[in-house]
């Protein structure tokens, strides 16, 4: 049957300061828990046991989903699925929603939280895809007060961020893309549900045809997810056709280092970040 | 061996409430089904893949193995043994007796709270729809047409009838 | 023969009977994971984290001393008495052919990651982990061997030390033909081949849970998922040393077993536990990680196959050798590899015929059945065989099986026994036609990245394994004054809907409503043999038992009727529950009155009106079944998409359409799995099992079945089954990854010769292609 977990102390702050405090007291022995998707599930392989967990699911004004002033703001506590109801997430931050949409299981997405899914730090992961494409920031709260940081720098290596112990991330921010800006999030898996093999979110700001800015994202092909820059700077300033796409996607492809493990191989994952690359695209100039 | 403590709480299932004293380790499933006897929710996989565990929150699909049950103190649970009022079963449970959507029936109460929570929030739904809703449950036996012919069916005559449940 | 009009409830679509659909879909039916006892302790298993070891030393006192803890036992505490946990010596076969038994309930010597070396029970689950955590294992690593190839290398690590370079059989075809070398010289095509099949795993959403219980008597109650209840009964008996009738198996709902649970896993170490504790029940709950590690997957071999054809494509000769993947212990790999010979050279009609199988053990989780028992593995090498040689021929695949086909009176599969019934020539026509064969395959390929292809593949089994095992089923029936009837039978319960198809059966004899049937089963006290759930056995074996007991019955309840009628029984009939006079209907009286006043006949002539039969099984009447898929295959990224499947079933008479449709549709998930994303991974390193869950073993969802299927039933009767009806339960999935392998060939020119058919192994094939 499903293994019960071994027991912990449990607390539950009722404030960003004092969930900074507990975990700092603790350091290695505590760990946050928001939905608890990824969090329990690893508990329950036995791969961490923390003596303690500090819940923030009773903190007030960490759910939340909202546009102000032109940035999208996602609470630590907002589910995934509330980011996929979301209208304003639907109708002005499409790459986001895509990513978001492309996780199967509806009881995944309401029991765990979009910065949980952040926080695991796998490079397989859909939303920091489509975040970091997006020029996300995250909102982190600690003992020495308050930081900001590009999700781009988030990530340090496989389940490594920048948080430092008593720090937690409260909130992502996203700049509202442009109306030029057109995207598209692709991704290969072994069967619907299962982690990507490789994803790809590409934002390209098109103006008369003419590539003015890119975002060309690569993520399950290197410990971190990344933006493939060669291939962002074969894209930019230059007219979009089928010539430039390939070139792009090729680019793309020689960055990513890839691995190979039970879902895919290194060689296949290689390949497909120029298909993908391509492909996206490709969808992109189609319209 | 770590201390282990127990907190009241008081935890609101199928309309009831229930007091029960809880360690924090302790998932809402395993309350359910030891402290509870609510035996309907099954679990499998225990790492968020199967949905077995499917219960709703406040009227929501969530995985029951990997939620602390003193987390959803105060809140709306439902599990299967929720869905029939008295002894009239819902129209879905009906449904999926008569379209042979049940083989084993490990994954059916999953199944069946996925779909009352879908119907909930789309009366009216496409089959593409349905297979994307219900894409969080693993069956093994049936292959999930049938699972999926039911929903349509029942969602349609929930519709006819206005009415969720089938008379006795 | 009834005709099909003449029937009312056989081939009706019925739901399932209340006492079983209700239970499930309101949650209150008890699985094997929600049995709760009084006074009830949690064990657990510890096991080897090494795949090849000498145990050294065990020190279980701290363990012991832990409060809670109520038992520790090792192989010091443990019946020295080797079982196979496929059940021993075979009783069953007719060969009489003994397996040798080759496993302890908790080892002396670990030869897989997993492997039991202990076990604990304790008050709860918390407790019980702890102190594994508190037993002390010296183990002596020795060097470990995963495949075949390493197992059977001269210098390889002995694992047993009956099996000399680690064979654990060497078995011949037993129904060798002909002279196949000769043969082969006067074909004029011969093609061979060679394929690894998938250790594919049940992977049955319910965790392998059994409760033991000893009473004071010395009794022992067990509630096991097995699907063999009795044959496990026998071999509980036999290792612990008690009669028979000392061990009752009570079996619950069963959430799917698949051929997994023919075998038995932690009932032999909870009845250990239990009997260091009597009174207080131990439940033994494997997690799902212990499930993917340490229950029989799939038996995978490589099989080479050869068939040499006229040029007409008459086959005329076949050979197959197989190599079986057995794990550590033989388990049930010892008959499902063999077994693959006779699925696969007695499917065609073959005058020259011979093959051989070696078993060999490795140090690998043990390896079983699987819904398919061989036949499977043997289609996916004979069906990609035959398109092979359709090519080389030039002759239509199509057209290559419908002239080799076997027909009625042929001997089958298993064995020199005349084939009752065949129609697979039917299922492979209406197949074509209904996928649109000959149209599509004459269509010039598409020329963009996205490749279509249509494939297919046929095949026989079995309605129960006679004349390789006994068949045999027995059933009683008796009446309740209220005019239902108690049905008392016991083939084990994994939700394929037989107790629906059973209350058929005999509603349909006994002139009353399903629903009137009430179905007593899951005790091994209280029904009378029946050998189990297996080899698509129990609508056919079990049916016929049925179907002679309520004929027995009726009987009984027209004698009585007659009687209080004051007429002969033979001017009587029975209909929706009521006798009447044949040549006047208006006269008669209800089944409720019948058997009410025979119960409570205060005429001194009181009788409790009831029937009972044995039936073993001396006949074969295989199902037959043709699979078309029609894929997509994405030449850019080696994607398989399945677009259509027909599958078109001769399993007799159908009596249950929607459970049988429910069946194929299920095999059809199962199949596309194993084609396409279902891989059972192994650590070369470690040795452990890595796809040990869900996340990591990849079963169909929702979202993964092709949009297009068609079920098709050829629904005739067959002579020898209840009412006509043959088995169905594995031919579900028998032929689709042949089907789904051969379309992939039609589509691209490319045949990957193992499985899972990945992209990967796709589109590195395509760009090798390119370059050659």
């Amino acid at each position: 049957m499903v293994r019960t977990l071994e027991p912990f102390e449990y607390y539950e702050p009722t404030s960003i300061k004092e969930a900074s405090d507990l975990l700092q007291s603790f350091g290695e022995k505590a760990r946050i828990i928001a939905g608890g998707v990824d969090l329990l599930a690893r508990m329950r392989r036995r791969e961490i046991t923390p003596d303690a967990l500090v819940s923030i699911k009773f903190i007030p004004g960490l759910d939340f989903v909202e546009e102000a002033d032109g940035q999208l703001r996602i609470g630590a506590l907002a589910s995934i699925r509330s980011v996929e109801l979301s209208k304003v997430v639907q109708e002005a931050y499409p790459l986001l929603y895509e990513a978001v949409h492309s996780i199967h299981s509806i009881q995944v997405k309401n029991t765990g939280t979009l910065i949980g899914n952040l926080c695991i730090a796998t490079p397989a992961s859909d939303i920091a895809a489509a975040l970091i494409a997006l020029d996300a920031k995250v909102k982190i709260a600690g003992p020495s007060g308050e930081r900001t940081v590009p999700l781009e720098e988030f990530y340090l290596g496989v389940r490594k961020t920048v948080l430092q112990p008593g720090e937690f991330v409260t909130e992502v921010m996203v700049p509202r893309p442009s109306s030029e800006a057109k995207g598209a999030f692709l991704k290969l898996v072994r069967n619907a549900t299962d982690i990507a093999k490789v994803n790809v979110a590409v934002l390209l700001t098109v103006k008369n045809g003419v590539c003015e800015d890119a975002r060309v994202v690569l993520g399950s092909v290197a410990p971190v997810i990344f933006r493939a820059k060669k291939a962002e700077e074969a894209l930019k300033g230059k007219s979009l056709d089928e010539k430039v796409a390939v070139e792009a996607a090729a680019a793309a492809a020689e960055e990513a280092k890839p691995i190979t493990d039970i879902r895919s191989t290194a060689e296949y994952r290689r390949e497909m970040s120029r298909v993908l690359t391509l492909r996206a695209i490709r969808r992109i100039m189609e319209g | 061996m770590k201390k282990r403590e127990k907190t009241r709480i008081r935890l609101i299932v199928n309309g009831e409430p229930y007091e029960v004293e809880v360690e924090p380790h302790k998932t809402l499933l395993e309350v359910l089904r030891d402290d509870l006897n609510l035996t309907g929710t099954k679990g499998s996989c225990g790492v968020g893949e199967c949905g077995t565990c499917t219960v709703l929150v406040d009227g929501k699909p969530m995985l029951s193995c990997l939620t602390l049950a003193i987390t959803v103190r105060d809140r709306n649970i439902t599990t299967i043994e929720g869905l029939a009022k008295d002894s009239k079963l819902h129209i879905l449970q009906k449904i999926f007796l008569e379209k042979g959507a049940v083989q084993c029936g490990f994954c059916t109460p999953s199944m069946l709270l996925t779909a009352k929570a879908l119907l909930d929030e789309n009366p009216n739904p496409t089959r593409q729809e349905v297979i994307d809703y219900l894409s969080g449950v693993l069956c093994r036996c049936t292959g999930y047409v049938k699972i999926v012919d039911a929903v349509l069916a029942a969602a349609e005559e929930i519709r006819r009838r206005g009415s969720e449940y089938a008379e006795e | 023969m009834q005709r099909s009009e003449e029937l009312r409830w056989v081939g009706k679509y019925i739901p399932p009977l209340k006492m079983e659909g209700i239970p499930k879909v309101t949650g209150a039916a008890k699985y094997t994971i929600d049995v709760k006892l009084p006074g009830m302790l949690i064990g657990k298993v510890l096991r080897s984290p090494y795949p090849h070891a000498k145990i050294k030393r065990i020190d279980t006192s701290k363990a012991e001393k832990l409060p809670g803890v109520k038992a520790v036992i090792t192989f010091k505490d443990i019946p020295k008495v080797k079982y196979t946990s496929s059940f021993r010596d075979l009783p069953m076969a007719t060969s009489r052919r003994l397996q040798p038994p080759d496993q302890y309930v908790l080892t002396d010597k670990a030869r897989y990651v997993g492997d039991p070396v202990a076990a604990v029970s304790a008050v709860d689950a918390e407790t019980a982990e702890e102190a594994l955590k508190l037993i002390e294992v010296e183990y002596e690593p020795l060097p470990a061997v995963f495949t075949i190839d390493d197992a059977l290398k001269p210098d390889a690590p002995q694992i047993h030390d009956h099996a000399k370079g680690n064979i654990a059989a060497q078995v011949k075809y037993p129904f060798a033909a002909g002279d196949v070398e000769k043969a082969f010289q006067e074909a004029d095509v011969v093609v061979e081949d060679t394929f690894m099949t998938l250790r594919q795993v049940g992977a049955h959403l319910e965790p392998q849970c059994v409760t033991a219980l000893v009473e004071p008597t010395g009794k022992v109650k067990i509630w096991s998922p097995n699907q063999l209840p009795f044959p496990c009964r026998r071999e509980i008996a036999k290792i612990f040393g008690l009669p028979e009738s000392m061990v009752e198996i009570i079996t619950p709902f069963v959430g799917g077993s698949f051929g997994t649970r023919l075998s038995m896993y932690n009932e032999p170490i909870a009845v250990a536990l239990a009997m260091k504790t009597p009174g207080r029940p131990v439940k033994i709950e494997y997690t799902k990680e212990e499930d993917f590690s340490n229950l029989e997957t799939r038996t995978a071999s490589r099989i080479t196959v050869k068939m040499g054809f006229k040029k007409d494509g008459t086959l005329i000769a076949m050979q197959m050798k197989v190599l079986t993947w057995a794990g550590a212990y033989a388990a049930r790999a010892y008959l499902a590899g063999p077994i693959a010979l006779m699925w696969g050279m007695g499917h065609y009609r073959c005058p020259n015929r011979d093959g051989e199988c070696t078993v060999v053990y490795t140090n690998t989780t043990p390896a079983g059945a699987m819904r398919g028992y061989g036949n499977v593995a043997a289609s996916c090498a004979v069906e990609q065989v035959m398109d092979e040689a359709a090519e080389k021929l030039g002759i239509d695949p199509v057209e290559l099986r419908l002239k080799n086909l076997k027909r009625p009176g042929d001997d089958s599969n298993l064995g020199p026994c005349p084939i009752e019934s065949t129609y697979e020539d039917e299922c492979i026509k209406i197949g074509a036609e209904r996928i649109g064969w000959w149209e599509k395959r004459k269509l010039k390929k598409a020329e963009g990245p996205r490749r279509r292809g249509l494939g297919m593949a046929a095949m026989m089994h079995c309605s129960g394994a006679w004349p390789l095992l006994i068949e045999h089923s027995n059933a009683i029936i008796k009446f309740n004054e209220d005019g239902t009837v108690n049905l008392i039978i016991n083939p084990a319960f994994p939700g394929t809907h037989i107790w629906t198809t059973l209350a058929q059966i005999a509603a349909e004899e006994l002139g009353i409503k399903p629903e009137d049937v009430r179905i007593v089963t899951g005790s091994t006290d209280v029904a009378m043999f029946d050998l189990g759930s297996h080899a698509s056995r129990s609508t056919y074996v079990t049916g016929n038992a049925v179907l002679e007991a309520a004929r027995e019955a009726k009987w009984q309840l027209l004698e009585r009727a007659a009687k209080m009628l004051g007429v002969t029984p033979e001017e009587l009939d029975v209909k929706d529950s009521r006798v009447f006079l044949k040549a006047d209907p208006s006269k008669g009286l209800t089944v409720e009155e019948v058997a009410r006043n025979t119960i409570w006949n205060l005429e001194g002539e009181a009788q409790n009106i009831s029937g009972k039969a044995s039936w073993s099984s001396k006949y074969c009447s295989p199902p037959t079944a043709a699979y078309f898929v029609e894929v997509e295959v994405d030449t850019e990224t080696g994607e398989v998409k399945v677009l259509k499947v027909v599958v078109v079933v001769d399993c007799g008479r159908v009596i249950n359409p929607n459970a049988v449709e429910g069946q194929i549709h299920g095999g059809i998930a199962q199949g596309i799995g194993y084609a396409l994303c279902e891989d059972f991974v192994i650590n070369q390193k470690t040795g452990a099992v890595e796809s040990n869950n869900y996340n990591l073993y990849r079963i169909p969802t929702t979202v993964d079945m092709p949009k297009d299927i068609e079920v098709i039933f050829i629904n005739k009767p067959d002579p020898k089954g209840p009412f006509g009806a043959k088995g169905v339960g594995e031919p579900a999935l028998v032929g689709i990854p042949a089907a789904i392998a051969n379309a992939i060939y039609d589509a691209v020119g490319i045949r990957i010769k193992d499985f899972p058919i990945t992209p990967e192994k796709i589109l590195k094939a395509l760009k090798e292609k390119q370059s050659a």
